[in-house]
């Protein structure tokens, strides 16, 4: 027995009001965690599914641009110092960047020029396996090559050379069979032809080399910058740029739900937090005779302050628990209801739980502050007139 | 024991101020029984509330064991109401949640240390005294009206306090029960116990040692 008794006898004593206290708090963190995890895991799904949608980082070879004009002659823009990149090297190094995990696709490509049947075209070699995860949008009447020498036409590419799915075309001196043609798409890929990297290499002899490389990178758990100065230091030779405003375009869809989320939790909070706080308010003036009989016994002020605080930080932290496991099963009802089990499932985690627990333990405190403060503040006396 | 020199209190209200004690002197000796006694509104109930430091006076002074506790800090004060001072009010005003022997050891709980078995031995002599034996675990709301009132008195003796203020503590009991209870402070006081009591009965103030009489914030004799 000692001053904590009283708190914990009060709580059993009225013990309706501390399971009306008790459930409305525990609702709260419910809903609280659950929306965490549904968001983290929507919010995860959603930039999934966005990166499907293109590249956000381009690494090229590094280069000088000068703009050259002689006795009123201009030669336009030169490029210095083109080097192709090592498409192994580029892979390994990115690889092996911290944030690596972060790292959806690696796309590299080889971009050369050729003439088929005297049409000059632009021949692009890709790993189709990962150019179809990054271009998920490509709709291809055909099939996606399956063979070393298969190729994919742009659109306007297989009006220009008149190709349909099936023909034979000469690339670098190399026979292809077009397997698919690409729905018109509005972009550059319209007027090139897609080949196998292998094959592209071989074509246009340059075995093993690319011409750049583009890479999608999952952004929710970090900036867009840190991931292209980590490669940028791994490939000190190359140019590496974040394509922001695609990299914002995908934020800003996750960000929404994530603030969106944050928002609702906070009302939620602030609402669990005025009935605890009004809750403990009542408490104090029902008990006020309480009050001034413990003062009179000599309890301190602080004593007073900590009965009722005992109470509230008790009943958070025991809605933290329960509220808690029971926000990670509704999560995980939800997500299953949503059909986005498959794509990622929320993890428990003991320092999640921790952490709730001293979170809402230290907002019922906060929310039961006043009230404590009131109650320590009373003076015998003013409790003794009261009575 | 205790003394009180020149007390006197205003209380004020929406602007209207009422004077309760006006330049009130009281002597109490260790082992003395005073009682209070006047009509509703005279300040008896002011000036136990100042004399137990649960009300602190506009001026004056209220000497125990030669120190004036007006100027006490909070700290001393609560150690003193702790300690020394023990107040017995008319309504009981018992813990619901507690048992008797629990509500008897309240002036032991004021910490995080655990109430020790000599402390609860005592509560359990301290009911015993007062005629509660064997009703140690009873809630107040299964005691009678005249034990719950013994109880209080019980948890004023717990901590052996040298001085005993008691607010009309037969004011809600039936005569017979009022006649234990009063019975109970005179076996107390003839222990070495000071007290004051404020009543309204004659009867039960004229057997103290010395009944002082109050009329409108002062003494009358």
């Amino acid at each position: 027995m000692n001053i904590l008794t009283i708190p914990l006898r009060t709580m059993r004593k009225k013990w309706v009001k501390t399971l009306l206290l008790l459930s409305v708090f525990t609702l709260s963190v419910v809903s609280i965690v659950s929306l965490h995890y549904v968001s983290r895991v929507v919010g995860e799904s959603l930039e999934k599914k966005l990166t499907a949608f293109g590249a956000n980082i381009l690494v090229m070879p590094g280069s000088e641009k000068l703009t050259v004009s002689y006795g009123g002659f201009s030669m336009g823009d030169m490029l210095m110092g083109v080097t192709d990149l090592r498409e192994s090297e580029v892979e390994e190094k990115i690889l092996s960047i911290g944030y690596r995990d972060r790292i959806s696709v690696i796309a590299p490509k080889l971009v050369a020029m050729t003439r088929v049947e005297g049409v000059a075209v632009g021949v692009v070699g890709v790993r189709f396996e990962r150019e179809k995860v990054l271009k998920g949008y490509w709709a291809v009447q055909g099939a996606f090559p399956t063979a070393p020498n298969g190729v994919l036409a742009g659109a306007r590419a297989a009006e220009k050379l008149s190709l349909a799915v099936g023909d034979s075309v000469e690339l670098g001196g190399q026979n292809a069979v077009v397997s698919g043609i690409i729905a018109p798409t509005g972009s550059d890929d319209d007027s090139v032809l897609f080949a196998g990297l292998d094959f592209a290499q071989a074509a246009f002899g340059q075995p093993g080399l690319v011409s750049f490389v583009e890479v999608s990178a999952l952004c929710a758990g970090c900036p867009i910058d840190d991931i292209v100065a980590q490669i940028a230091q791994k490939l000190p030779d190359t140019d590496i740029k974040a394509l922001q405003s695609i990299v914002k375009q995908r934020m800003y869809s996750v960000h929404f739900v994530e603030h969106l989320i944050l928002t609702v939790s906070l009302v939620i909070l602030f609402i669990a937090c005025c009935m605890v706080g009004a809750t403990m308010l009542s408490s104090v003036n029902e008990r006020i005779k309480e009050i001034g009989l413990l003062r009179s016994l000599g309890f301190s002020q602080r004593g007073i302050f900590g009965i009722f605080c005992f109470e509230a930080v008790l009943i958070g932290m025991a809605s933290g628990v329960v509220g808690y496991f029971g926000g990670y099963a509704l999560s995980l009802k939800v997500l299953a209801m949503l059909d986005m089990t498959k794509e990622a499932s929320p993890s428990m985690h003991p320092g999640h739980l921790a952490l709730t627990c001293l979170l809402i333990a230290a907002v019922s405190v906060l929310a039961a502050f006043v009230p404590s403060r009131k109650a320590a503040s009373i003076e015998p006396s003013t409790a003794l007139i009261s009575l | 024991m205790l003394e009180a020199k020149n007390i006197t209190k205003t209380f004020q209200s929406e602007g209207v101020k009422t004077p309760a004690l006006r330049k009130v002197n009281l002597s109490l000796q260790a082992g003395e029984f005073v009682s209070l006694v006047g009509r509703s509104g005279s300040g008896k109930t002011t000036f136990l509330n100042v004399l137990s430091t649960l009300l602190a006076p506009d001026s004056g002074q209220i000497l125990y064991q030669g120190e004036d506790v007006t100027g006490f800090s909070a700290k001393r004060l609560n150690s003193l109401r702790n300690r020394d001072f023990a107040v017995v009010f008319q309504f009981h005003y018992l813990l619901p949640c507690l048992t008797a022997q629990e509500n008897v050891l309240l002036p032991f709980m004021n910490g995080l240390g655990p109430v020790g078995k000599e402390e609860v031995e005592r509560a359990r002599r301290c009911l015993e005294r007062v005629g509660l034996a064997g009703k140690e675990g009873k809630l107040p709301g299964h005691l009678s009206g005249g034990e719950q009132q013994r109880v209080a008195i019980a948890r004023a003796l717990v901590k052996k306090a040298t001085i005993l203020f008691a607010d009309e503590p037969t004011g809600n009991l039936d005569k017979s029960t009022g006649e234990s209870v009063m019975e109970l402070l005179i076996g107390l006081k003839n222990e070495g116990l000071g007290i004051i009591m404020v009543t309204h009965d004659e009867d039960y103030a004229r057997r103290a040692d010395r009944v002082v009489r109050m009329a409108d914030g002062t003494v009358l004799d």
